[in-house]
């Protein structure tokens, strides 16, 4: 018993430091969002806000017009529109690399593998001056040429969710493609000699034999995407809302919304009630999700 | 034999269709930086004429040139890799450690810790910075170098700490037991044994948190004013922030000194990337 208790004592001492660490940088600053998450705490009440109860939480839960359900709506959307065009595009290409005897894959897949090595708010950077840009963006260049009017890309709602959509993509993709691809080369060949000898084709190869087979195992590298994507910022935040360089779109996902609300209107009070609800709903899908892969097991 | 020839001819305009396809298909993917680098070596400034090539006429380092010497670019990287060395090094000093008793130890309390931790790390740093600057604004480390390691070093550690101590599970400890039959100190066991042998891990979680403190611009330009004290990704932002064709060719030769390092050091590692990765894994 003495000696439990000693081991006991003796773990925690050689983990304090890290524990400290997560003490200060993560498990303070949720308990602290929490506690002004309660109170009327923006550029006026800096240091004399007070309590107002669950005012914040019914302003961003019951109030259309405060904007976090219309963030929210358009989160869900980015994040469904991401992921299904994540996998369809990732299991094409990965299944055209697959095909037995093509040569060079290894060429094409260091290539592919390139916007995710970059550093991604640089990509992110380079894509808003040099594609997006509406003076000498690439893409305003070939319009010209086209004899097309120049656009202003990132300045409506749907041009841009369609410009960060495709800059996701660019970025997201390379890391799908890779996890598909190893995927599908664990999976027993002998398996579809059988199929095809039994006269299946492609679709059905694809849809009984191919996408069962691969799905537990890309099943957690999914998720995570799902939940990165969902939390995506630095996408929307770089090319259309830097401070003091919005592009005129007012596209917001739960996360911008958030830090728009403390950093931008000083609404800290407010967007430490939304932060707490994002992460409120982060905690209840991971437990979802890691249930449901315990069970799939 | 006329029939396999015609299966070989189908298999070769297929093919070759093929090959088409993933050329055009990296063409189009690397434009975006491509394009960069044409800009950063053309000498005439031609970027609102129409007549843009991908291969400039002109050749110049002359945008190069300016990266190095009259931006402050050299004490950015000076400041980056301070931060990153830092931080990886105090990261590291915690988390094997804890990572190593989470894994061997059993004492009360470690199964509900490692499961909090894993979902309190769900909450997205972004999130967390007012009350970050709450925190760190009293203790005097606003626009300090201490305060950035201490916010990059707390906002790792989970990683740091969850990964590793994955790796140090799939170790069997009867290698351990073996080596303390044979008579080797508490001491020893660790720095001989247990420290070579999860070495893979360690450098991995090591690239991944140089790798973050490398590319996070967020925290460094909130948390630091003032050009001396950027970082690279602070620097960078700071160059585009100002957008003016001018600026253009300077930041795209800045872009691709910036990410030369990381494009390097990811493609050296690549291959261990996902073993060093998965092998932690999310599973407990």
């Amino acid at each position: 018993m003495k000696k439990r208790r000693k081991e006991t004592l003796w773990a925690y001492l050689t983990s304090a430091p890290s524990l400290i660490l997560i003490l200060l940088i993560v498990v303070f600053p949720i308990l602290y969002t929490g506690y002004i998450s309660f109170t009327n705490m923006n550029v006026y009440h800096w240091f004399d806000f007070s309590f107002i109860g669950t005012e914040n939480y019914k302003r961003a839960l019951f109030v259309f017009d405060s904007g976090f359900l219309g963030a929210l709506l358009a989160t869900i959307l980015w994040t469904i529109v991401n992921m299904v065009l994540q996998l369809v595009i990732a299991f094409v290409l990965a299944s055209l690399l697959n095909i037995q005897n093509f040569k060079f894959r290894r060429v094409y897949k260091t290539l592919l593998m390139f916007p995710w090595a970059m550093p991604g708010y640089v990509s992110i950077l380079l894509w808003k001056t040099g594609m997006f840009n509406s003076q000498f963006g690439l893409l305003n260049q070939w319009m010209e040429k086209l004899g097309l009017e120049a656009q202003r890309w990132l300045a409506t709602d749907v041009s841009a969710f369609i410009c960060c959509t495709v800059v996701n993509l660019w970025l997201a993709l390379p890391f799908m493609i890779m996890i598909v691809d190893g995927a599908l080369q664990s999976v027993d060949k002998s398996c579809y000699e059988n199929a095809i000898l039994d006269g299946a084709n492609w679709v059905q190869r694809t849809i009984y034999l191919t996408i069962p087979s691969i799905k537990p195992i890309i099943a957690p590298s999914v998720i995570i995407t799902v939940f990165t994507t969902f939390k995506q910022f630095d996408v929307i935040y770089l090319l259309t809302q830097q401070v003091g360089a919005k592009t005129g779109s007012n596209l917001h996902t739960i996360l911008t919304y958030a830090y728009e609300n403390a950093f931008v209107t000083n609404n800290y009070g407010y967007s430490s009630a939304v932060s707490i609800i994002i992460f409120v709903m982060l905690i209840a899908f991971s437990l979802l999700t890691r249930k449901r892969l315990r069970e799939g097991e | 034999m006329s029939l396999r020839r015609k299966k070989r001819l189908r298999r070769f305009f297929g093919h070759s269709a093929l090959h088409v396809f993933f050329i055009v298909l990296c063409a189009v993917t690397l434009i975006p930086i491509l394009y960069a680098l044409s800009v950063s070596l053309n000498a005439e400034n031609s970027l609102l004429s129409s007549d843009f090539r991908f291969i400039p006429k002109h050749f110049t380092l002359e945008n190069y040139k300016e990266v190095f010497t009259k931006q402050a670019v050299m004490l950015w990287f000076k400041n980056s890799a301070i931060l990153a060395v830092s931080t990886v090094m105090i990261s590291l000093g915690a988390a094997i450690p804890a990572a190593y008793v989470f894994s061997r130890k059993q004492f009360a309390g470690r199964r509900a810790i490692l499961e909090i931790l894993l979902l309190l790390y769900s909450f997205p740093s972004v999130l967390s910075m007012f009350a970050i600057y709450k925190l760190i604004s009293p203790m005097g480390l606003v626009n300090t170098r201490i305060g950035l390691i201490l916010i990059y070093t707390g906002t790792m550690a989970v990683f740091g700490l969850w990964n590793m101590k994955g790796y140090f599970d799939t170790i069997p400890i009867e290698v351990e037991e073996a080596a303390a039959i044979d008579g080797a100190s508490n001491f020893q066991l660790v720095t001989k044994i247990v420290l070579p042998l999860a070495k893979p891990s360690i450098i991995v979680t090591a690239i991944m948190i140089l790798i973050y403190v490398w590319n996070e611009y967020l925290f460094a330009i909130t948390f630091m004013t003032g050009a001396e004290n950027y970082t690279l990704a602070a620097g960078l932002y700071s160059l585009q922030a100002t957008e003016m064709s001018g600026s253009w060719p300077v930041f795209a030769a800045a872009s691709l000194v910036v990410s030369l390092p990381i494009l390097i050091i990811f493609f050296a590692v690549q291959r261990h990337m996902t073993s060093g990765l998965t092998a932690g894994g999310v599973k407990g």
